[in-house]
């Protein structure tokens, strides 16, 4: 993807383009000129727009952005719990999931179109938190159960996860949470996410300095 | 109106939208929070779209032969 900075100066440089194909007609009077304004006035102005929008498709992946809405700010100190018990912590601290974009890589739906989904339900966010009052952090809830198949994106046929003791105790136990009829984070095993109710009682790792 | 300038207003309104467009979409991508998307999707993208659409418009539209073009016909 290319900077930003460069999507912007595009844009302008595409803007005096226009101005000047707008307001000079005599340009266009000729073949070349005329197809300069197609240019200028159709493909350019189309490419920069679509540049533009991936450029923030991109950015609205990572995890600044997620946690740029204050509502957001516990669940982003809940990547620093020094806990290993805590789920998110202990993949964004151990670079299980990629640090920039740790909240998209857990939450977007790796089914066909989730990307398209989680972007849809990012602009739910933005209605409740700019047109009704945002429930507070403790209160957020998750608009569907979470469902394996995000863990399993990863860690199917991983050996820890298809050879660990817990998980092969119980015969069934594989089975059922491979077809999500058992739950990863369910009471027992990986139940404790973001627990930001009770961040303030956790001690915090702030980085290998 | 001659067909001439008719043309030119209306590839004038196209780029006037094109350029309201264009500087949305800047302001956008130099603001980084998230009500940017909503604001680049909907104000730079409008405008964006309906500058294209004026300036398609403008140019397919029919146009009544001049009497240039009728004298090269004949």
């Amino acid at each position: 993807m290319p900077p930003t900075i460069l999507i912007v100066a595009l844009a302008l440089l595409s803007a005096v383009l226009v101005a000047v194909v707008t307001f000079r007609p005599g340009l266009t009077l000729t073949r070349g000129g005329k197809i300069l304004a197609f240019l200028v006035l159709f493909l350019l102005p189309v490419f920069v727009l679509a540049m533009g929008v991936d450029n923030q498709i991109e950015r609205s992946k990572s995890t600044s952005f997620c946690l740029s809405c204050h509502v957001m700010e516990p669940f982003g100190q809940s990547l620093h719990a020094d806990d290993p018990a805590y789920l998110a912590a202990a993949h964004f601290q151990n670079h299980r999931v990629p640090a920039d974009q740790a909240c998209y890589t857990c939450h977007t739906n790796y089914a066909m179109f989730g990307s398209f989904k989680a972007k849809l339900g990012g602009l739910r966010h933005i209605y409740v938190f700019y047109l009704t009052k945002p429930p507070a952090p403790e209160n957020i809830r998750l608009h569907e159960p979470f469902h394996n198949r995000e863990c399993l994106h990863c860690h199917l046929g991983a050996r820890s996860f298809e050879q660990g003791a817990v998980h092969n105790a119980d015969p069934d136990t594989l089975p059922a949470v491979k077809s999500n009829k058992l739950s990863c984070i369910s009471s027992g095993c990986h139940e404790t996410v973001h627990n930001v109710a009770h961040l303030k009682d956790v001690k915090m790792w702030n980085g290998a300095n | 109106m001659p067909i001439q300038s008719a043309i030119e207003s209306r590839m004038k309104r196209a780029g006037v939208l094109l350029i309201l467009g264009l500087l949305a979409e800047s302001l956008c991508l130099l603001w980084s929070r998230p009500l940017a998307f909503v604001f680049l999707i909907t104000f730079g993208g409008l405008f964006i779209f309906l500058g294209v659409a004026v300036y398609l418009l403008a140019i397919a539209s029919p146009h009544p032969p001049t009497s240039a073009s009728m004298d090269r016909t004949e």
